[in-house]
């Protein structure tokens, strides 16, 4: 059974990710189930996609119950650590998004430093990927989702294989799928176990 | 081409819910299917919008749930197998056809997938639909997985057929949007004509013919009772060693009650229902006389546990039923498999480690949904504000522009339903001395908007209508609506005219004005407040998600703050909202990379510091 809890923001192709997930783990000849955001929620708000590869039947993730937290931002980072353990590696992209309550209540967006203590003290490691600009170097800056899923492949705890995630790519990117597979490798060797 | 038709049969590939459902009808001779768009059963339709043309299929997204019902009772009565979507509230919409057509019964297959939202995820409310079954006498299939949403609605089709009845598929957020793997079948779709055989004595529904049909639907019902008791679909699924404790659900609590049990170790029997309406009474009364205590799990309201109780009465059964009514589950929102484990601990008496929720900390800043950085709507509120210095009531209606409620707008007071803004605006012009302004959406215009504005002309209201124009249906995902200029579905589509629609209301004073151009509209709104009778503004600006796809209607010149003529006023934000600008300790910034240059915030700054970029 392995736990993956998606989280970002409205229109950084969060449900992309995680379908990509979800066909490499079918692919693999695995179970799996996804759940997602859809509606008004995905107008700039918090969206939550899970990916529960194993015999389950509930879609959604139990607190502390994710083997992996894949965020696509900093803030929500933070805000999907009630998933997390000492048991959940969290890999995070260094993207900012400010929310609007930022700019008119009198809350704080959070620095690295907070970020980082908060979740080094939950989780039992803490994988930072510049998503926005390795995609862009790959040559599709909008593709950050892309390079998230390289990273969690990368990391192997997923226990499916390169090859399922990138038959699964070919799936479900339908533009400039070779500079999304570079994206992909990057992100990949930034998060696979160094040698 | 889509996964949908793609897959071979025996093969099995993830699919959402709602597509396993467009996969399932196509295999059990499909001729006809409608829509209006609804979350959580939008893709549905938009998955049929994808594939009806190559699968050989008529589609349409119809104007509402109500015509997209006729539409598929018309088809269904001359023989031919229908299916129609909507979300649980459109079923409110529909329920006028529905509960009529229940009488006459149906030729060809039909079938009504609801979509329920427990916990509102997007929507109004969440009403339970499995009443509908309950009120209209309806068979009622409730799938708990993709896979079981692809078998039922082949099933549904059978047993409708069989029966010459209208069934309900129901399904809820996380049924319909989960994905899961499906194994498919072969693709056979019905044909295409089917001529309609005269039968006034039965779907003519004046009194006699209605009252004869009464007994023919209750007659039916005993039979698909029979059904019920031998479906597949009913069945014990054993946990443990079973033994002498037990517990009926269904649907998405079905999965949370076999993971919370297996969880917990227990030993007990799990009576699954997916064909759950009529209940299955034999089956029922046999589980309650074979076990001592029965937890009934299931969301919202207590359908099955009324159902139950009320058949272990009838029997004069000893067993001990727990279930919500004596509060051991929850009425509201819907459950997960701690919820469901608290229960059943308590119900059981079984010891478990109390699993405590974890709180987020408070200081985390919110991140709620915000209308896109060149809305449209935001320009226009951002005018409505300026024109009526917040000394207004707005009735609101259903759709992006929803999200006006929000500061810094706070621009919808009242909100009950697709429509209700023009009708409630009647109603608080009638007893109010402010000044009263309806936002309506174009295709919640054409939804059930237009009702109300006739009876505003025709009772003399004096409100303003704001028709937010965005030439689609945007917060489901862009479906078009009557008024589009192009329905991907249907070619030959003509775009009914808004103007013309309001003229032909007896509408006096209207004006159409561009949002973007924010001192026009402005003006608009002062001259149609003066107005002695009801009076429409159509903003007309077509999305700017759409605007950005097609690269074309945008006005792309990026925006920038000078900071050097910037007072620090925060007007930007406090008086308009835009998730490109941002104010982070004084400091107001232009995220150029999400700007979508349509320079309504340089009109906004009354300094002129917002300037176009190089």
């Amino acid at each position: 059974m392995v736990d993956v809890y998606l989280v970002g923001v409205g229109g950084q192709g969060i449900i992309t990710a995680s379908k990509i997930v979800g066909d490499a783990a079918t692919l693999a000849g695995k179970k799996v189930l996804l759940s997602e955001t859809h509606g008004m929620a995905q107008r700039g708000g918090s969206v939550v996609c899970t990916a529960r590869i194993g015999d389950v039947r509930s879609p959604l993730i139990p607190d502390h119950g994710a083997d992996v937290v894949l965020s696509f931002e900093l803030l929500e980072t933070l805000r999907a650590l009630c998933k997390a353990s000492k048991n959940t590696v969290v890999i995070s992209s260094t993207e900012r998004i400010v929310p609007l309550s930022v700019s008119t209540q009198k809350l704080r967006y959070p620095t690295m430093e907070d970020v980082e203590g908060k979740v080094m003290r939950t989780a039992k490691a803490f994988m930072q990927i510049d998503a926005p600009r390795v995609a862009a170097d790959s040559g599709v800056p909008m593709s950050s989702n892309v390079v998230m899923v390289g990273a969690l492949a990368g990391t192997g705890i997923t226990g499916l294989d390169r090859a399922h995630f990138e038959s699964a790519m070919k799936m479900n990117i339908r533009r400039d799928l070779a500079e999304n597979i570079i994206a992909f490798s990057e992100g990949y060797r930034l998060a696979s176990p160094q040698p | 081409m889509s996964r949908i038709l793609e897959a071979e049969p025996g093969s099995t590939m993830l699919l959402m819910g709602n597509e396993a459902i467009v996969r399932g009808a196509l295999e059990a001779r499909l001729s006809v299917a409608t829509t209006y768009p609804g979350t959580p059963a939008s893709e549905i339709g938009d998955t049929f919008a994808k594939v009806a043309e190559q699968a050989g299929i008529y589609f349409e997204y119809s104007t509402n749930e109500k015509v997209a019902t006729e539409v598929a009772i018309g088809a269904a009565a001359s023989g031919l197998r229908a299916i129609v979507s909507m979300k649980h509230v459109g079923v409110n919409v529909a329920s006028d056809p529905l509960m009529t057509f229940a009488y006459t019964g149906t030729r060809g297959g039909f079938v009504l997938v609801t979509a329920d939202d427990p916990s509102c995820h997007s929507s109004q409310n969440e009403q339970d639909n499995r009443f509908y079954a309950l009120f209209g006498g309806f068979p009622l299939f409730e799938p708990a997985s993709p896979q079981e949403c692809y078998d039922m609605v082949k099933k549904a089709f059978e047993v409708s057929e069989e029966l010459g009845q209208p069934v309900i598929l129901r399904t809820t957020t996380r049924v319909a949007h989960v994905r899961g793997p499906v194994t498919v079948g072969e693709i056979s779709v019905g044909p295409k004509k089917k001529e309609f055989v005269k039968e006034p004595a039965r779907f003519v529904t004046v009194p006699a013919v209605a009252r004869a049909r009464h007994l023919v639907l209750l007659e039916q019902l005993s039979k698909a009772e029979q059904m019920a008791d031998e479906s597949e679909f009913n069945t014990v699924i054993r946990i443990g060693d079973g033994g002498r404790q037990g517990i009926v659900t269904s649907s998405a609590a079905a999965n949370y009650t076999i993971d919370a049990a297996k969880g917990m170790g227990l030993h007990v029997d799990v009576l699954k229902l997916g064909f759950s309406n009529p209940v299955p009474s034999k089956k029922l009364l046999d589980f309650l006389r074979t076990h001592d205590i029965v937890v009934i799990v299931e969301e919202l309201e207590p359908v099955l546990e009324m159902q139950v109780r009320s058949l272990a009465q009838r029997e004069g059964l000893g067993t001990k039923v727990f279930g919500k009514m004596d509060g051991y589950m929850p009425r509201a929102y819907e459950f997960d498999q701690a919820i469901v484990t608290r229960g059943l601990a308590r119900a059981f008496s079984s010891d478990q480690k109390e699993t405590t929720r974890c709180e987020l900390p408070q200081d985390l800043p919110t991140r709620p949904p915000v209308l896109c950085a060149g809305c449209p709507h935001s320009a226009t509120y951002y005018a409505v504000n300026k024109a009526t210095n917040k000394k207004a009531l707005f009735a609101s209606d259903i759709g992006c522009y929803t999200l006006g409620v929000a500061p810094p707008y706070s621009t919808a007071d009242l909100l009950v339903c697709m429509g209700s803004s023009v009708g409630t605006a009647g109603g608080l012009a009638k007893v109010n001395d402010l000044p009263v302004i309806a936002f309506i959406g174009d295709s919640t215009f054409f939804h059930s908007g237009i009702p109300g504005l006739v009876n505003a002309v025709h009772q003399g209201h004096r409100f303003l209508v704001m028709i937010l124009d965005n030439r689609t249906t945007a917060m489901t995902g862009h479906q078009p609506h009557p008024g589009s200029a192009r329905d991907p579905c249907n070619p030959g589509a003509i775009s009914v005219s808004i103007e013309g629609v309001v003229k032909g209301c007896g509408v006096k004073w209207l004006k159409v004005v561009d949002p973007y151009d924010t001192s026009a509209t402005t003006e608009a709104v002062k001259e149609a407040l003066t107005q002695d009778s009801v009076s429409v503004i159509i903003a007309r600006r077509e999305c700017a998600l759409i605007a950005k796809r097609d690269e074309k209607g945008a006005i792309v010149k990026k925006h920038y703050i000078d900071q050097e003529a910037c007072k620090k006023c925060r007007t930007c934000v406090t008086k308009f909202q835009c998730p490109a600008i941002s104010s982070i300790d004084k400091l107001q910034t232009i995220d150029e990379a999400l700007c979508a240059g349509c320079g309504v915030c340089a009109q906004v700054c009354p300094y002129k510091a917002i300037k176009e970029a190089p």
